[in-house]
C-alpha cells in the first residue's frame, strides 16, 4: 500500500538520546566504579565450575524478584514501531515520548485492572496517518501487554488540527476490533509492527 | 442525585459458565423469548447456541458470515420453530431457521452436540434461509419489533435500516434512516409500540416511529457527552407493578407517581461512554386519560404532532470507572444491571425517596423515586471486559421460584458467564 | 545448401583455391534470394571465411547481398536460421572492421539500412551478437546523423526484463544482456543527447529493477561520456539523482545515485576546472539550505552527498570544504539548539572522513597524498577543533549524541593525514581522559567507552603523544596504595588496560601496569587493589597476545613478570601479599604466567617444567602437593601448577613419572577437605597430563594403573570423587578421540543405570564436550578435528538404545547424559540422527526440575527447525505444548528458571517460523491464549521474548476471506 508522504521531511532523534534502561549490571557496578570490564577475564565454563557440585536447577536466586512493567518497558515496546511513510522508528521521530506514557494502578482493592495511557505527538498537526500511527500503538500494546491492562492511547493535546475524532476513533473498542479484520489495514500494521524489540 | 449510595444489599454468585467457551471474544448474548436456550455472538465469526438447562453448548451455527458475528436476535412468537437473526462486521445481517419440535428440545439437553455441522443431522441444525446486504459497513445492532413484523439493524454507515417479513425470507426494506452523524451502536423496540430507539457514535439517542407510511425521528435525546453504546426501554407494565413498595400503604404523591409513569408508559435506560447510566421518561401528551391506557393502542385521534418528549428521569449512581457497554432491564424485577470495560457488574434498585422529605428537595419534584446500587461485583470475567450483560429466566434445576432471573454476562474472555443475584452480602 | 555448410565446415585449410572459395561464396550468396535455407548459407560462408580470409570488396559484397536479399532478417521466424547470419556479420565486423567503415563512409544510406536490418529481434541469444555487432560502429565510426537512429535501435530493449527459462541450454542470464546493453548505451558520447533524456525519463518507472538499471546505465555513461559531454549534463543528472538519496526508496538505489554523482565529479575533474566548479555549485547550494534546518532526513542526505563525492579527488574535496564548512560554521554558531549542531557535524564529519579517504592518514597515505600540503581542511583546522573540543568539554552529559559526534570528529581530525600538531593531538587525548577519569558516568557511558576507544585508535596513528600524553595522566591517577576504596581507580585502570590492544604501546603498558603492580605490594595495598592490577595486566595480555608470541624468545615477560609472581606465589616471606592467599588471586597469576610461558620455545620451558610444583621453593617436590598429602598449607599452589602446566609444550619433560603423577594427582583430588578450586585444579591436571603427554599407545591404558590401585570402575564402590576422577580422564582422552573410548565408554554408560550415584553420572556427560579454557590448541593441547563425531557416534545410540530398555527410575539419567553430550555438539553432527532423538528430546522436557536438561533440548530442537524442521513436523502438536508448558508459569508446577522459560519461547517462535502454514493454523488460537501468562511474567526479559513470540503467531493469520 503506497502512502503519500505528509512529512517528506522530519527531523530525527539520534538513537543514543533515546531513553533506554540502564544495563542491570551497569547499575549494580555504579557504587564501585568502573563498567566491569575484567568480568569475564575467567571464562563462563572456566575449569573451576564443578558440574558435580553445581545445582541441578540452575534457577537464580534473584528469579523470584518481580521485574514490574514500567513505563520504560511501554516504551521499549511502542518506540520501535516503524512509521508508516519513513523507515524511522515512531521513538526516532519522537512520537512517542517517555514522559508521555503513564501507567495507572488499580483504583480499588477489589480491581486488578491498571490503565496504560499513552499520548502520541503526530510529526505534524495536518498528518492524515495520525490514526493508523495511533492504531499501530494501540495493537502492539493490546497484544504485547497482559490483559489486566487497559490501553488509553490519545493524540497529544493540541498536536493535531483533529485530535478529537482521532481520540474518539482510538477509543472505541468496536471500531479497533472492525479495523483489526480488515485485511488492507492489518497490511500496514503488520509492517508497521514488524520491528518489535 | 443520590451521591451517598447506600453499600450493597445483595450478592452475584456465578452459578455456571457456559461450556464450552469461545476462545476468542464474545460481543453479545441475547436468550430466547420462549426456549430456555440464549445465542452468542462470537468474532470467530460463529453464533454458539447454549442450553440455559445444562449450560452446554447445543449448536455452534458457523460459515454464514466472513468477520465477526457482533449482534444476535431471536424472532418473538414463531410456531414449531426459532428464527435468529444475525448480523456482522461484514456488513451483513442473515437469518437462521430451526424446527423445535416440542420434545425435541429436551433430547437437546440430554446429548448435548457440538454445533461443528458435520455429523449433525440437517433438519436438527439451524438453517441459513437468508441474507440481508444493504449496509455499507460493520453492523454493530439489531433487534426484532414485540410483533416480529419488523427486523431493526444498525451500522457503522451511521444508518437504521428498517425490514419488514412480507412472509418468509422475504424482507422489504421499509426505511432507511440516515438523521445519525456517527456509528449506529444500538437499536431497540418500544415494548407496546412500533417505536424504535437508536444510540449512537455521535452521542445522542434518537427515537423513530412511522408517520403516514414514513419512518421519521421523533425525538432525539442528547443528555450523553460521549458515545452511547446501548439503550433499553422498561417492560410493558411495569409502572403499575409496584416493586418499589416495601410492604407499606402508597402516600398519595407515591400514587400519583405510579399513575404518572403509566400515562408516560415503559422508560429508557441508557448507558455511555461517559461512564453514565441514565434513565428516560416520556412526557405523557395533554389529551384524555383513555389515550395512554394500559392497551398501548395508540388512540386514533391522535394529536398531528408525533414528536415526543422523552426527558432525563435519573442518572444512576456512577460506579463504572470506564466506558459502559450494555445496561439491561429486568422486566420481573424492574432492576437494572450494568457492565463494561471496568468488568464489573453493577445491579440497580429503584425505590421511594425516604420520608416526605420528596416535598422539600426539588430535585424530587421530577421524580419521587430513587435508584440505588443493590449488588457491585468486581472482575466478573477476570481481568476481561464485559460487552454485554442481560437478565434471563433462570431454567436449570436448582431454580427456586418460575420467574426467578439470572444475569447473563458475555465478555472478551469468550466466555459467558450466568449470576445469580441473592440478598445479603457475603464477604470476599 | 546444409549439406554444403557441413561438408565445407570439414574441409581442411588450404584445400580450396582462392577462386574455388569465391565461387563458392558467389554460389552460396545468390542462394539467400529464395527463403529456404538461409541460416545455411551463412554457416557455409562461415565455414569458407574459415579456409580463408577475404578481400575488402568480397566482405562488403557479402554484407550487401545480405541487406538486399533478407531486410529485414526479423522476416525469418526461426532463431536457428537467424543465428547463424548474426554470427556470420558479427564475425565480419570483427575481422574487417576496416572495410566496412570505408564502406560506411562512402555510402551514406549504409548505415541506416544496416541498423534497420535488426530490427525487432526477440530472441536473447541473437540479441547478444547484435549488441556485439552494433558496439563496432558505436566506439569505431563516424555515426554523427545516424546517432539517433543507432541509439533507438539498442534503447528499445532497456530495460532488460527478460527472464531466462529454467533448462536454458545456452544460459544466457538477464545480466549478460544489461550488461552488454549498458556497454552500448555508454559507447559513445554522440548518444549523450538521446540517451540522458531517455534514462531520466525511466527513472520515473515505479519498478526498482528499472530504477536500479537507470542508474548503472548513467554510471556508466558518465564514466565513459567523457568530460566535455558530460559537463552538459551534469546539473541535470544531479537534479534528478538527487532524489533517490533525499528519498531513500531502496538503501541500494540511494547508493548507486551516490556512485553516479560522484562518477560525474570524477570525469570533470579531469576536464577544465570551470566545469567541475559548475557541477558542484547547485549541489553545495542544496546542501547548504538542507543544513539550516538539520538535523533532518535531508541534512543526513546532505552527508552522505558531500561525503561521497569529496571522496573523488583532492581538487573535488577543496571544493566542497571551500564552499560548505563557512557556512556551516556560521549556522554552528547561531543554532539554537543542540540537536541541530549534532546534525551539523554529523556532516562536517563526514567531509573529514572524505578528506582521510583522499589525502591517507598518519600511517598509509592515500590516493592524493602527494597533494596533501594543500588539503584545504588545513585553513578550518583551528575552527573544528575548537567547536569540537569546546563541544565535547562544555556539553551537559545528557547530549550524548552530540558529544559523540565531537568525539568522532576530534578522532577524524588527528588521524588526517598531515593536519594536526602532535600538541593539538594532545589536547584532544588530554580532553578524551579527562572524559574518561573525571565524568560521572551517565546512561550507557557510550561517551567514556568512546573516549577510551578514540584514544586506542589515535595510540594507532600517534603512539608517541599518547605514551607522553595520556599514560603520566592515567599513571597520575593510580594510587600506589588504594586508601580510598576501588572509585579511585577502577575506571582509570580500565581504560588503561585498554590501551594495551593498540600493538604500539602494548609494551609500555605491560611496563608501567608491572611497576604500578610492585609499588602496590611494597605499600601493602588491599588485596583488592592487587587483584584489579593484575586482573588489568592478564587483560593487557589477552589483548596484546598476539605480540607475545611473535618474539617470545626475546621478551623479557617471563623474566621481569612470570617469575617474579610464581615467586611471589610459593613463597612464605613478605613478598607474599596476603591477597596471594585466595584462590581466585592465584588463578589470576597463573593466568597471566600461562599466557607469558606457553609461547616460548620448549628449551626455555624447560626451566620451567622442573619447578612445575616446587614454584621455585626450596622444599623438595616429594613433599609438596601433590605426592605429598599432608602438604595441605601448600595445596593452593595447584591452582598456579595447573596453569603452568597448561602453558607447556608437549614435548616438555615432567618433574615426575607421568603414572605416578597421574595417581598421585586421583589420591590428591580424591581428600574430602579440598576446597573445590583446589580440587578442580588437581583434576584438570589430570586432564592436561593425560591429553598432551601420553602416547597414543599409552594412552589406551592410561586409566588401568586407577583401575588397578582403586578399582575405579567398580560400580560397588562407586562414588563422587571417583565419578570426578573418571570424567577427568576421560576429558584428555576424548579430545585425542582415542580407540580406548570404544571400550571405555559402554563401561561409564553401564554405571547410567546405577541406583544410587546413576544421575551424578550423568552429569558428568556434559562436561566431556564442554569448551574448556585450559584444554585448548593455544595450550598445546591435542585436539583431533573428528573427536566430536566420534563421541557422538559411540555414546547417542547406545543412550538411546539403553534408555528405551531402562527401568522408569533411571530414565532420566539417560535423558540427562544425552542432553549433557548434546549441549556441545555441533548440530551438524547431530542433524543426521535427530530424527530419532526428537522423542527422547520431547520427553526430556517433561522432566520436572531438571532444568539444565531442559535447557539443552530446547537448544537442540531450536538448531533443529533452523536446519531440519522437516523432522519435527509429526510432531508439531506435541513440540507447541511442551513448549508453552515450560514457557509459562501455573501454580500447579515448579516454576521453570527464566532461562528456561525465554529458551521455550524462542523455540516457539521459530515453530511459527518454520513450519508450514497449514501444519500450524489449527494451534494458533491457544499458542496465543495461553501465551497471555507469558506476557505477565516476572521477568522482563520472558516478557519480551514472549511478545515476539505472540506477535509471530497472531501474523500466522487464518486466511482472509475477503
Amino acid at each position: 500500500m503506497e502512502i503519500d508522504k505528509d512529512n517528506a521531511n522530519p527531523t530525527i532523534l539520534n538513537p543514543s538520546d533515546l531513553p533506554s534502561r540502564r544495563r542491570e549490571s551497569h547499575v549494580k557496578r555504579r557504587d564501585e566504579g568502573g563498567s566491569g570490564l575484567f568480568d569475564d577475564l575467567v571464562p563462563r565454563c572456566s575449569y573451576l565450575s564443578d558440574p558435580f557440585d553445581a545445582p541441578v536447577s540452575t534457577s537464580d536466586p534473584d528469579d523470584d524478584a518481580r521485574e514490574d512493567i514500567d513505563e520504560q518497558e511501554i516504551y521499549d515496546l511502542i518506540s520501535t514501531i516503524c512509521d508508516p511513510e519513513h523507515p524511522l522508528s515512531l521513538g526516532s521521530l519522537s512520537v512517542v515520548n517517555l514522559p508521555d506514557i503513564r501507567i495507572l494502578q488499580p483504583t480499588s482493592p477489589l480491581s486488578s485492572i491498571s490503565t496504560v495511557a499513552v499520548e502520541i505527538t503526530p510529526t505534524i498537526t495536518h498528518c492524515s496517518l495520525a490514526t493508523v500511527i495511533g492504531l499501530g500503538v494501540r495493537v502492539r500494546l493490546e497484544q504485547a501487554l497482559p490483559p489486566r491492562f487497559r490501553v488509553d492511547v490519545r493524540i497529544k493535546k493540541g498536536t493535531h488540527s483533529t485530535d478529537e475524532q482521532v481520540n474518539k476513533q482510538l477509543g472505541d473498542k468496536e471500531r479497533v476490533a472492525a479495523a483489526l479484520e480488515n485485511g488492507t489495514l492489518m497490511g500496514v500494521l503488520r509492517k508497521m509492527l514488524a520491528t518489535c524489540e | 442525585m443520590s451521591s451517598a449510595t447506600p453499600s450493597p444489599t445483595h450478592t452475584l454468585s456465578r452459578l455456571a459458565t457456559l461450556t464450552p467457551p469461545s476462545n476468542s471474544r464474545t460481543w453479545q448474548s441475547a436468550p430466547h423469548p420462549s426456549l430456555p436456550i440464549v445465542a452468542t455472538a462470537c468474532s470467530d465469526r460463529s453464533v454458539r447456541v447454549y442450553s440455559l438447562t445444562s449450560f452446554t453448548l447445543l449448536h455452534s451455527i458457523t460459515g454464514g458470515h466472513k468477520r465477526s458475528v457482533r449482534t444476535v436476535s431471536w424472532k418473538p412468537h414463531t410456531k414449531g420453530q426459532s428464527v435468529l437473526a444475525t448480523g456482522s462486521f461484514d456488513s451483513s445481517a442473515g437469518i437462521w431457521r430451526r424446527e423445535e419440535s416440542g420434545p425435541g428440545l429436551e433430547n437437546d439437553f440430554t446429548n448435548q452436540r457440538r454445533g461443528d455441522g458435520d455429523e449433525e443431522d440437517e433438519a436438527d441444525d439451524y438453517q441459513f434461509s437468508c441474507i440481508l446486504d444493504g449496509h455499507e459497513s460493520e453492523i454493530k445492532c439489531l433487534s426484532w419489533s414485540p410483533s416480529g413484523q419488523y427486523l431493526a439493524t444498525c451500522s457503522r454507515d451511521k444508518s437504521v435500516w428498517i425490514w419488514e417479513e412480507l412472509e418468509d425470507d422475504n424482507f422489504e426494506t421499509v426505511a432507511v434512516l440516515q438523521d445519525h452523524d456517527g456509528d449506529v451502536k444500538c437499536v431497540g423496540w418500544h415494548p407496546e409500540e412500533d417505536l424504535l430507539v437508536s444510540a449512537s457514535y455521535d452521542d445522542t439517542v434518537r427515537l423513530w416511529r412511522e408517520d403516514q407510511d414514513d419512518w421519521v425521528q421523533v425525538a432525539m435525546i442528547n443528555g450523553h457527552d460521549r458515545t452511547v453504546w446501548w439503550a433499553e426501554f422498561e417492560a410493558s407494565g411495569m409502572g403499575k407493578r409496584d416493586f418499589r413498595r416495601e410492604g407499606k400503604e402508597l402516600s398519595e404523591e407515591q400514587t400519583r407517581h405510579v399513575e404518572g409513569l403509566e400515562r408516560s408508559g415503559p422508560r429508557l435506560a441508557t448507558c455511555s461512554d461517559d461512564c453514565t447510566v441514565r434513565v428516560w421518561r416520556r412526557k405523557a401528551k395533554e389529551r384524555d386519560d383513555q389515550a395512554s391506557s394500559n392497551t398501548g393502542i395508540p388512540s386514533i385521534i391522535r394529536s398531528v404532532a408525533i414528536d415526543e418528549d422523552w426527558y432525563q428521569e435519573a442518572v444512576l449512581p456512577q460506579v463504572h470507572e470506564r466506558a459502559i457497554y450494555s445496561v439491561s432491564w429486568s422486566r420481573i424485577t424492574g432492576m437494572i444491571a450494568s457492565a463494561g470495560s471496568d468488568g464489573k457488574i453493577i445491579v440497580y434498585k429503584e425505590r421511594w425517596r425516604e420520608g416526605d422529605k420528596a416535598e422539600v428537595d426539588e430535585a424530587a419534584t421530577q421524580s419521587s423515586t430513587e435508584w440505588v446500587v443493590v449488588a457491585e461485583l468486581f472482575s466478573a470475567h477476570d481481568v476481561f471486559e464485559i460487552n454485554h450483560v442481560s437478565w434471563a429466566r433462570r431454567a436449570d434445576k436448582g431454580k427456586r421460584s418460575d420467574d426467578e432471573e439470572v444475569v447473563l454476562s458475555t465478555g472478551d474472555d469468550g466466555e459467558v458467564r450466568v449470576w445469580t443475584l441473592d440478598e445479603g452480602v457475603m464477604s470476599h | 545448401m546444409s549439406y554444403l555448410a557441413e561438408v565445407l565446415a570439414s574441409v581442411p585449410q588450404k584445400v580450396l583455391s582462392l577462386q574455388q572459395r569465391n565461387l563458392l561464396c558467389d554460389f552460396t550468396l545468390s542462394r539467400t534470394e529464395d527463403a529456404e535455407g538461409l541460416g545455411s548459407c551463412a554457416k557455409a560462408l562461415l565455414a569458407l571465411e574459415e579456409l580463408g580470409k577475404w578481400d575488402d570488396q568480397q566482405v562488403v559484397g557479402i554484407v550487401e547481398t545480405l541487406l538486399t536479399n533478407t531486410h529485414p532478417l526479423r522476416q525469418f521466424k526461426q532463431q536457428s536460421e537467424r543465428y547463424p547470419v548474426l554470427r556470420l556479420i558479427d564475425t565480419l565486423m570483427a575481422k574487417y572492421r576496416k572495410a566496412l567503415r570505408t564502406h560506411h563512409e562512402s555510402t551514406p544510406d549504409f548505415m541506416a539500412r544496416f541498423i534497420s536490418y535488426f530490427d525487432g529481434e526477440k530472441d536473447p541469444r541473437n540479441l547478444m551478437v547484435v549488441f556485439s555487432i552494433l558496439r563496432v560502429p558505436m566506439t569505431e565510426w563516424s555515426i554523427g546523423a545516424d546517432a539517433q537512429e543507432l541509439f533507438d535501435a539498442v534503447f528499445n530493449y532497456f530495460p532488460i526484463t527478460f527472464r531466462p527459462p529454467p533448462d536454458d541450454p545456452y544460459g544466457i542470464t538477464a545480466q549478460d544482456l544489461k550488461d552488454r546493453l549498458r556497454d552500448c548505451i555508454s559507447s559513445t558520447a554522440d548518444f549523450a543527447p538521446y540517451a540522458f533524456p531517455a534514462l531520466l525519463d525511466k527513472l520515473d518507472s515505479t519498478s526498482m529493477n528499472t530504477k536500479r538499471d537507470v542508474l548503472s546505465t548513467i554510471t556508466a555513461a558518465v564514466t565513459e561520456y567523457g568530460p566535455r559531454t558530460v559537463s552538459l549534463y551534469a546539473i541535470t543528472l544531479w537534479d534528478a539523482l538527487k532524489f533517490e538519496v533525499l528519498n531513500v526508496q531502496e538503501e541500494d538505489l540511494a547508493q548507486e545515485a551516490l556512485a553516479g554523482l560522484a562518477a560525474i565529479a570524477r570525469t570533470l575533474s579531469q576536464g577544465t576546472p570551470a566545469s567541475l566548479n559548475a557541477y558542484l555549485k547547485p549541489i553545495m547550494k542544496e546542501c547548504n539550505e538542507h543544513l539550516e534546518d538539520a538535523p533532518t532526513k535531508q541534512s543526513q542526505a546532505s552527508a552522505r552527498f558531500l561525503h561521497k563525492i569529496a571522496d573523488v579527488s583532492p581538487e573535488v574535496t577543496n571544493i566542497l570544504l571551500a564552499g560548505v564548512l563557512p557556512n556551516l560554521f556560521l549556522l554552528f554558531q547561531t543554532a539554537d539548539t543542540m540537536a541541530k549542531r549534532r546534525g551539523l557535524l554529523e556532516v562536517l564529519v563526514q567531509l573529514i572522513r572524505a578528506n582521510i579517504d583522499v589525502y591517507g592518514d598518519w600511517r598509509t597515505m592515500g590516493p592524493g597524498g602527494d597533494k596533501v600540503e594543500n588539503n584545504a581542511l588545513a585553513q578550518f583546522r583551528d575552527q573544528a577543533l575548537e567547536v569540537m573540543l569546546n563541544g565535547l568539554e562544555t556539553a551537559p552529559s545528557k547530549e550524548v549524541s552530540f558529544r559523540l559526534v565531537c568525539l568522532d570528529g576530534l578522532v577524524q581530525l588527528s588521524k588526517a593525514r598531515g593536519l594536526l600538531s602532535d600538541e593539538h593531538v594532545g589536547n584532544i587525548i588530554h580532553l578524551f581522559h579527562s572524559v574518561v577519569i573525571h565524568e560521572d558516568s551517565y546512561g550507557k557511558d557510550e561517551v567514556k567507552e568512546a573516549a577510551i576507544n578514540g584514544i586506542v585508535e589515535i595510540a594507532h596513528q600517534k603512539p608517541q603523544v599518547v605514551i607522553d600524553k595520556a599514560f603520566p595522566a592515567f599513571l597520575a591517577q593510580l594510587p600506589d596504595t588504594d586508601t580510598d576504596g576501588p572509585n579511585s581507580y577502577s575506571t582509570v585502570l580500565e581504560a588503561f588496560a585498554k590501551l594495551a590492544s593498540e600493538e604500539q604501546v602494548f609494551d609500555t603498558v605491560m611496563l608501567r601496569l608491572k611497576n604500578k603492580f610492585s609499588a602496590a605490594v611494597k605499600q601493602g595495598a588491599s588485596s583488592e587493589y592487587i587483584v584489579a592490577l593484575l586482573s588489568a595486566m592478564l587483560y593487557a595480555l589477552n589483548k596484546g597476545a598476539n605480540k607475545l608470541a611473535q618474539h617470545s624468545e626475546t621478551s623479557n615477560y617471563y623474566r621481569d613478570i612470570a617469575l617474579p609472581l610464581i615467586q611471589r606465589a610459593s613463597s612464605s616471606d613478605a613478598d607474599h601479599p596476603t591477597a596471594f592467599n585466595d584462590e581466585r588471586t592465584l588463578d589470576l597469576v597463573g593466568r597471566i604466567c600461562n599466557l607469558i610461558i606457553r609461547s616460548q620455545p620448549t628449551e626455555q620451558q624447560n626451566s620451567v617444567t622442573t619447578e612445575l610444583y616446587t614454584l621455585f621453593r626450596s622444599t623438595p617436590q616429594a613433599e609438596l602437593p601433590p605426592f605429598n598429602i599432608n602438604a595441605t598449607e601448600a595445596n593452593k599452589t595447584m591452582i598456579v601448577s595447573t596453569h603452568l602446566l597448561a602453558s607447556f609444550r608437549k614435548d616438555t619433560t615432567l618433574p615426575s613419572e607421568l603414572q605416578f603423577l597421574v595417581s598421585s594427582l586421583a589420591n590428591f583430588a580424591q581428600q574430602p577437605s579440598l576446597s573445590l578450586p583446589i580440587r578442580s585444579a588437581s583434576l584438570r591436571q589430570m586432564s592436561l597430563v593425560i591429553n598432551k603427554y601420553y602416547t597414543s599407545t599409552a594412552l589406551k591404558t592410561c586409566m588401568d594403573p586407577l583401575i588397578a590401585d582403586i578399582d575405579l570402575l567398580n560400580p560397588d564402590k562407586l562414588d563422587p570423587p571417583r565419578i570426578r576422577i573418571i570424567f577427568a580422564c576421560l576429558k584428555g582422552i576424548v579430545l585425542r578421540s582415542s580407540p580406548a573410548l570404544n571400550t571405555l565408554y559402554p563401561t561409564i554408560l553401564s554405571l547410567l543405570s546405577h541406583t544410587k550415584y546413576g544421575s551424578t553420572v550423568a552429569q558428568g556427560f556434559t562436561t566431556l564436550l564442554q569448551p574448556d579454557d585450559l584444554l585448548t590448541k593455544d595450550n598445546h593441547c591435542q585436539i583431533l578435528g573428528l573427536h566430536k563425531h566420534k563421541s557422538f557416534a559411540l555414546l547417542v545410540p547406545s543412550i538411546t538404545k539403553a534408555f528405551r530398555e531402562a527401568d522408569p527410575e533411571t530414565k532420566p539419567n539417560y535423558l540427562i547424559a544425552l542432553s549433557g553430550v548434546l549441549r556441545w555438539m555441533p548440530f551438524d553432527i547431530v542433524v543426521e540422527e535427530v530424527g530419532q532423538l526428537v522423542t527422547l528430546l520431547l520427553q526430556s522436557l517433561d522432566l520436572a526440575s531438571v532444568d539444565s536438561v531442559k535447557e539443552a533440548a530446547i537448544g537442540t530442537l531450536t538448531s533443529t527447525l533452523l536446519e531440519k524442521p522437516e523432522v519435527l513436523e509429526e510432531h508439531t502438536g506435541a513440540l507447541i505444548s511442551r513448549l508453552l508448558a515450560n514457557a509459562t508459569v501455573t501454580k500447579d508446577r515448579p516454576a521453570p528458571p527464566p532461562g528456561v522459560r525465554v529458551a521455550a519461547l524462542k523455540c516457539l517462535h521459530l515453530v511459527a517460523e518454520k513450519s508450514k502454514e497449514d501444519n500450524i493454523i489449527r494451534y494458533r488460537r491457544e499458542v496465543v491464549r495461553r501465551l497471555v501468562a507469558a506476557l505477565d511474567d516476572r521477568k522482563r526479559e520472558v516478557r519480551s521474548a514472549a511478545v515476539k513470540c505472540r506477535a509471530k503467531w497472531l501474523d500466522a493469520d487464518e486466511p482472509d476471506d475477503d
